[in-house]
């Protein structure tokens, strides 16, 4: 009797959790299906003729005409630029930027984690208040101060991806604490200069860590639409590019050449993805706390 | 496994530095510091003016109006509380844009904050090895990396009329209403995309942090016949929650900061300066991409800045509290 019990109980509560997992396996697999369907459909209407577009809306291709994807290089235009100089832009703008903002991150990072100097725990507050209030809206001051300094609407503007003190600061900052000191011991004692010691022993270390942020920043950039829209008009990217199309053919638009268009924007992040999948979702993941 | 560190840096970390000794400056010490200052001068300057220029500016022009042009054609400006008064009477009329936008600043908050317990029902499943779990991992968390504007101009196009949704909904006999161009019901239909799409990041980090927790202590559950609905309040999410707690803090800090995908929406028929998509943030974005007059939108820009400084610090002395302590 008082054997029995606890075996009854797991067999309830097991039996309990089978019609709890097929319920939720059924809404998974529904959410899942519309996901899937929503992206099978966009691959679909980018290979059909623009009338079939209109009268086969939901339908697969009678004819699959990859032709679309050659059609969009030619005439997807924003602002006067083709596909070619979007995608040019937006490798520039997503690589460059990711670049510069991991870059500096790990100078500051590495410096007020490694190193004893006045004003370290300052700088140390400072980038985490900085993270912490979050600023409404400061566009029209941004806009001014840009205009000032002459970087609006110019490959310029990417020092403002330089920052040093944000989110990237702070993982890189409990990254290089952990990060063992005798290796760069080791340097000093071969009359290795300070420099040499980070870019030679210690950044090359760090390498995974800054590997997955540069991909994440990649990737935010390269599906950045409203930051190249109100400061890079001339130099449209793939996703700003691909939304003014819209917005400038709103009669009579190529439905599919665009679609054919924005599947070619994701082509690079899916790539990536495939590649990366594990070292992609947990980054993300922590890109996520960035918010 | 990196999400832990981000989470634990947050938490102080002078630990570190030594009890200050008296020591003369070395030639080493000299040159330690050259390297310090050095290294951090260029990242110290790049701050100092998108940071602190640009915020401090924003204050400045809060307090500034537009007193016409001077010989050159440059703008002049004089100072005012003209802003703040243009705002709070605005505030007084309810249907002014600054009420609509807030009004829709706040759904946007309530459905991300909604998403919080679903995304970590979703993880929960996904931790348990549901079948086909690496698959529904990989492909709910799809839409987090994927161009917004790829799946926002596809959703456009499924709730069409005469699109795959109106489709289904005509087989039991009901046709889909415009609901991007109809007032009543845009704001709730760009939301329930960005529910659609949001589930990614959040689901990830709960999981990871849910395969941080011991097996033995889910084991012991088990061996005890702890029933799933309370193992997942009752062992699972203290165990996660400090996780928790940093998603909903952001959530809840961030609160006026949402912008959605709004700005996708534009086109066909559909305008986003109508008050009753805007939200705050893109209130803002949008006076600045026309460029008319930029102190107003910079005003209600720092205004909400200081409403949500003491909300930052409330909500993180709250959780501070209501932390459950679980160490393991």
């Amino acid at each position: 009797m008082f054997k029995l019990k606890p075996l009854k109980r797991k067999m309830r509560s097991s039996k309990d959790f089978l019609i709890a997992k097929i319920v939720v396996f059924i809404l998974f697999a529904l959410y899942a299906f519309t996901l899937i369907f929503a992206m099978l459909w966009a691959f679909s209407a980018s290979l059909k003729s623009q009338n079939e577009f209109y009268e086969n809306i939901n339908g697969l291709p009678r004819e699959w005409l990859f032709s679309n994807y050659v059609t969009a290089f030619s005439s997807v235009q924003a602002n006067g630029n083709n596909m070619f100089v979007m995608f040019w832009n937006s490798v520039w703008y997503s690589c460059g930027g990711a670049a510069l903002g991991v870059f500096t991150s790990s100078v500051t990072a590495y410096v007020v984690a490694k190193y004893k100097f006045p004003g370290r725990g300052f700088i140390y507050g400072l980038a985490l208040v900085t993270m912490m209030i979050p600023i409404v809206g400061s566009f029209p001051s941004q806009y001014k101060v840009y205009t000032a300094l002459g970087i609006i609407d110019t490959p310029l503007l990417l020092i403002t991806k330089a920052a040093g003190f944000g989110f990237n600061f702070i993982v890189l900052f409990s990254f290089f604490k952990t990060l063992s000191w005798t290796y760069a011991e080791a340097g000093f004692i071969d009359g290795a200069s300070h420099l040499k010691v980070f870019f030679r022993i210690m950044l090359p270390q760090a390498l995974p860590v800054i590997g997955s942020l540069f991909m994440v920043a990649v990737v935010q950039l390269w599906n950045e639409y409203m930051e190249p829209n109100l400061f890079l008009q001339s130099y449209p990217t793939l996703s700003s590019g691909l939304y003014i199309f819209q917005l400038e053919m709103t009669r009579g638009i190529n439905y599919p050449v665009l679609f054919a268009g924005l599947i070619v924007s994701v082509i690079p992040v899916i790539i990536l993805f495939v590649c990366f999948q594990k070292t992609m979702m947990e980054s993300m993941s922590v890109g996520g706390i960035k918010g | 496994m990196m999400s832990e560190e981000v989470l634990t840096a947050e938490l102080p970390a002078e630990d570190s530095t030594p009890p200050k000794k008296k020591k003369k400056l070395t030639k080493r010490k000299i040159g330690e510091y050259a390297f310090c200052y050095g290294m951090l001068l260029l990242p110290l300057i790049q701050f100092a003016i998108f940071y602190i220029w640009i915020n401090s500016n924003s204050i400045i022009m809060a307090f500034q109006e537009f007193d016409g042009y001077n010989d050159n054609g440059g703008e002049l400006f004089k100072w005012s509380l003209y802003n703040f008064t243009r705002f709070f009477n605005e505030w007084s009329n309810p249907t002014s844009v600054v009420v609509s936008a807030l009004k829709n600043t706040f759904k946007y908050f309530a459905a991300g904050l909604c998403m919080v317990p679903v995304s970590f029902f979703v993880a929960y499943f996904l931790y348990k090895k549901i079948w086909g779990y690496k698959f529904f991992r990989v492909f709910f968390f799809l839409p987090s990396i994927i161009s917004a504007v790829l799946f926002v101009t596809t959703y456009k196009k499924l709730i069409d009329y005469g699109g795959p949704l109106d489709m289904l909904l005509s087989l039991f006999g009901v046709r889909i209403p415009p609901l991007l161009t109809d007032d009543t019901k845009a704001t709730a239909t760009i939301i329930a995309y960005t529910v659609w799409t949001g589930l990614g990041i959040n689901m990830i980090l709960y999981q990871s942090a849910m395969s941080r927790i011991p097996q033995e202590v889910m084991e012991a559950a088990q061996l005890d016949g702890v029933p799933w609905y309370r193992e997942l309040p009752q062992i699972v999410l203290p165990m996660v929650w400090p996780t928790i707690a940093t998603t909903l803090i952001l959530v809840i800090t961030s609160m006026f900061n949402s912008t959605g995908p709004i700005l996708l929406f534009a086109g066909s028929g559909v305008e986003v300066d109508n008050q009753a998509v805007t939200t705050i943030s893109f209130w803002i974005y949008r006076q600045t991409y026309k460029a008319a007059d930029l102190n107003y939108p910079a005003a209600i820009g720092m205004f909400f800045t200081f409403v949500s400084v003491p909300i930052v610090f409330i909500v993180r002395w709250v959780f501070n509290k209501i932390d459950p302590q679980v160490t393991y």
